[in-house]
């Protein structure tokens, strides 16, 4: 291997961690979901991206700078992470995990054909910040998009820390991940916990989806399935409700992910992906972290 | 019939189950007592197979179980109860019974009969339990419909049917009114007579006294006191573990 | 008519797929490796018959075979984890049987044309039905035989000591084991039938569509796997046919009409089936229900065991 490939499978392998930053965030609102709730919502990753379309729409018609859009795509996440929660958890037996599993794949076909029904089926361009920033550090080239998007969900991540764990909000979420029984006796309310889990995590989904569309140039409906797969990938390899694990699981899928692509080219590259996942379900099946051998 | 030798169970720093030495002799009725926490059901869960022991071995027949997994203890005639009802509440009751018809007599059967076939013997079988349980009115009610007293006697059924040599009863008594009590005596007094021995683990004083042979008193995972329900409860230090919970609590 | 036979030969072939979950959703497993089992029988069976001149009923035999036998090996590592864990591990293992036949390259050429899976562009050729003078109708009695027969077993088996300790299994596992059941065990064999029965419903597929690719294996189709029992209900086999026809017959053909809305409505519809019965279509209460009305139309006190019967 010559000085030169060296070079290039770096940069490409800090393209991708720098892209990870993306799937840490999908991983991050998998993860709080399963952790407050024990549910899995897999409409997720089809509602980030149906929240950075709403964000296209509110900004096509009202006038602001485009760094709006990742707080309109926030916000929209939010309100949908709302809705979702209402129509696929609220009414839903708690013991019943087949009934929401299904509910969740209800709500993503029906987000992603909304959008497809929307435009048209087209896929819709979507605005970088930053895209004609190129920094060289040495051999290295950096993409001013795709640092200010992992600079932005470092932010993202760093915000949602400090609200889990020093807001009364964020330790009352985090009574009810661990004990619910004790915590509806203290008097924290359930259903407005898990309601408002869901528009936590729909806020951090929805800056995902921006990131997501700034980053790859368009949106699509198209990228709701793979985004499912590489989110539940990641809190796997996180460890289920472990944040940082998914924070560090998100980076090594985007590192590892073009690392494959790099040497194997880009029709095998998710093929490793679920290889590497394999590696960790039968080696380390608590995840990165760990938290406990075994549980489900 | 069953037999612990040094059994211990740590989970974490806390010591559940301590160096525990006891002795079941057949067809006794053994008490388990202790204040909460003791151990008691862990104790269950070591014998039954639920959780991996830290040290010490669980002996039936003389023979050494303690690796053994659970369905295959069930085989060997351990059956147990559980302290919080788990019945399979989406079957019927019929269906809860046929599902724990494993004793290796069962199991003779041959493979696809067993599995594929109809009830055939194993029919009257269940028929004579529920009408021990009292529960023949019910046979075709989803588990998880019946009322709690009934639940908790389809579970001794359920344990039973597995033809056990050594049934583990946890709390069996948990909830139920004085006149449940009573039939639960005489059934298991009657389970008594048909040779089966029984681990009884109670919070119900006066159930333990009447119905065991021998009690072994449990305080912090560690046996402090032996003998028959006479002498168990002149015990002092007995006496003593009760108290003393009861003025930390 | 052409139009209903292709319509009830797709109910027919998603039957299999549906069925081959409910077996694993007995157990309490969400298993999104359906596909994946679908697409080996798929792949299997075509190259059987085409590559190497097999008559399609052994080409599907040896289809399920293989996919029933892959099945029981990815279960037991993947039975170590259970709830979300399972979840990805089968439709990561899904995935990675569709992206393998993404890049499955193998092709014979047979006089002037090149045959056989070639990665990407699919598997075209697989024409064994109308080569050997099938009609539409032949097909379709072809496929409802394999749909009786597998419903026919699995009905049997529901009624059956099997069936109740399937079900017990899913309830709960501490019990199940206390109750002397082998979990593992029942496990493993039902990903192993449900793998078996998928490779069925694969091989089929293959053979009616005439070109499969990797695309129709994809997470969509998983998705439907489990989705047929969930919204069928699983209390009996024919919950999943029923909701294969209300899905493929209603909201799929049925509301064409409706253009671009249909597919709206889908997503929709499976929301608000979830919410108003989320046991499913036919649950536990609906099976006591009609068996209290047989029951009361045959001699009055006549009360017979469910297993009995």
């Amino acid at each position: 291997m010559s000085y030169l490939d060296v070079i290039d499978t770096l940069q490409s392998v800090a393209d991708g961690v720098l892209f990870g930053a993306t799937y840490s965030l999908l991983g991050i609102g998998f993860t709080l979901v399963f952790g407050v709730m024990h549910k899995i919502n897999l409409s997720y990753a089809a509602a980030s991206i149906g929240a950075a379309y709403a964000s296209l729409i509110v900004l096509s018609v009202v006038k602001a700078p485009a760094i709006f859009i990742f707080l309109l795509a926030g916000l929209a996440g939010g309100i949908i992470g709302f809705m979702i929660y209402v129509v696929c958890f609220r009414f839903i037996p708690q013991a019943n995990p087949l009934a929401t599993l299904m509910s969740t794949v209800g709500a993503l076909l029906l987000i992603d054909e909304i959008i497809v029904h929307a435009t048209v089926g087209i896929p819709v361009p979507y605005p970088a910040l930053f895209s004609d920033v190129i920094v060289n550090a040495g051999p290295f080239t950096l993409r001013g998009d795709l640092m200010f998007m992992f600079a932005l969900g470092c932010l993202s991540m760093l915000l949602l820390l400090v609200l889990l764990y020093r807001t009364k909000l964020g330790i009352a979420t985090r009574a009810v991940a661990q004990q619910p029984v004790a915590a509806q006796l203290c008097g924290i309310s359930i259903p407005r916990i898990n309601g408002l889990t869901f528009v936590i995590t729909g806020v951090v989904g929805g800056i995902a989806g921006a990131m997501i569309g700034a980053a790859i140039g368009v949106l699509s409906p198209l990228l709701s399935l793979p985004l499912t797969t590489k989110g539940l990938i990641v809190t796997v390899i996180g460890g289920l409700g472990s944040i940082p694990g998914a924070i560090i699981a998100g980076l090594l899928v985007g590192g590892f992910e073009n690392l494959f692509q790099y040497f194997r080219g880009v029709t095998e590259r998710d093929l490793y992906v679920m290889l590497l996942l394999f590696g960790f379900l039968v080696f380390r099946p608590g995840g990165i972290f760990s938290p406990a051998a075994g549980r489900d | 019939m069953l037999e612990l030798k040094g059994l211990s169970k740590h989970f974490g720093g806390v010591r559940a189950v301590d160096g525990l030495d006891l002795r079941v002799p057949r067809g006794e009725v053994f008490g388990l007592i202790g204040p909460n926490g003791s151990g008691k059901s862990t104790v269950v869960n070591l014998v039954c197979g639920l959780f991996p022991v830290t040290a010490g071995e669980v002996l039936l027949r003389d023979e050494d179980i303690t690796g053994l997994a659970s369905h295959v203890r069930v085989a060997r005639g351990v059956t147990r109860t559980f302290q919080n009802i788990r019945l399979f509440g989406q079957l019927s009751v019929w269906q809860n019974l046929w599902v724990a018809q494993n004793s290796t007599e069962h199991r003779s059967e041959g493979f696809l009969r067993r599995w594929l076939g109809g009830p055939g013997r194993a029919r009257e079988e269940i028929d004579r339990i529920l009408e021990f349980s009292d529960l023949s009115g019910k046979r075709d009610e989803l588990a998880g419909n019946l009322a709690f007293g009934e639940q908790r006697r389809l579970e001794l059924a359920r344990a039973v049917v597995a033809k056990p040599a050594l049934l583990l009863l946890d709390e069996p008594a948990a909830g139920m009114n004085a006149e449940e009590i009573d039939q639960l005596d005489a059934r298991i007094r009657k389970l008594k007579q048909d040779g089966l021995t029984t681990l009884l683990i109670e919070h119900h004083m006066e159930l333990v006294m009447a119905v065991t042979d021998r009690i072994a008193v449990l305080n912090f995972g560690q046996k402090i006191a032996e003998g028959t329900p006479d002498e168990v409860q002149t015990n002092p230090l007995v006496q003593q573990a009760y108290l003393g919970v009861a003025e930390a609590a | 008519m052409d139009f209903y036979l292709g319509l009830a030969q797709i109910v027919g072939v998603h039957t299999l797929l549906g069925l081959s979950a409910y077996c694993v959703l007995l157990t309490g497993q969400v298993s999104l490796a359906q596909a994946g089992f679908f697409a080996i029988g798929a792949y299997v069976a075509a190259m059987l018959t085409v590559l190497a001149g097999w008559h399609i009923v052994p080409a599907i035999a040896a289809a399920s075979f293989v996919a029933g036998a892959t099945a029981c090996a990815v279960s037991f590592p993947a039975l170590r984890v259970k709830g979300l864990m399972l979840v990805v591990a089968t439709l990561a293992f899904g995935e990675a049987v569709r992206l393998f036949f993404f890049n499955f390259d193998y092709q014979v050429a047979k006089g002037e044309v090149k045959i056989g899976p070639a990665g990407g562009e699919g598997f075209r050729q697989i024409r064994f039905f109308p080569e050997n003078g099938w009609s539409t109708l032949d097909v379709l009695i072809f496929i409802w035989l394999f749909v009786a027969l597998v419903m026919a077993g699995l009905w049997w088996m529901d009624r059956s000591r099997a069936g109740a300790v399937l079900r017990a299994v899913g309830e709960d596992e501490v019990a199940a084991q206390s109750a002397g059941i082998n979990v593992t065990a029942v496990k493993v064999a039902a990903m192993t039938v449900g793998g078996f029965i998928a490779g069925l419903g694969g091989g089929i597929f293959a053979h009616y569509t005439a070109h499969i690719e990797h695309a129709q294996f994809g997470v969509a189709l998983a998705t439907f796997a489990i989705a047929y029992p969930i919204l069928g209900g699983l209390s009996s086999v024919f919950g999943t046919l029923i909701a294969v026809v209300f899905v493929q017959g209603f909201l799929i053909e049925g509301l064409r009409f409706l253009g671009d809305w249909r597919n709206l409505l889908f997503g929709g519809l499976i929301l608000l089936a979830m919410n108003v019965r989320p046991r499913g279509l036919i649950d536990a209460a609906t099976i006591a229900a009609v068996k209290r009305m047989r029951t009361s139309n045959k001699e009055p006190g006549n009360a017979r065991t469910q297993g009995a019967e």
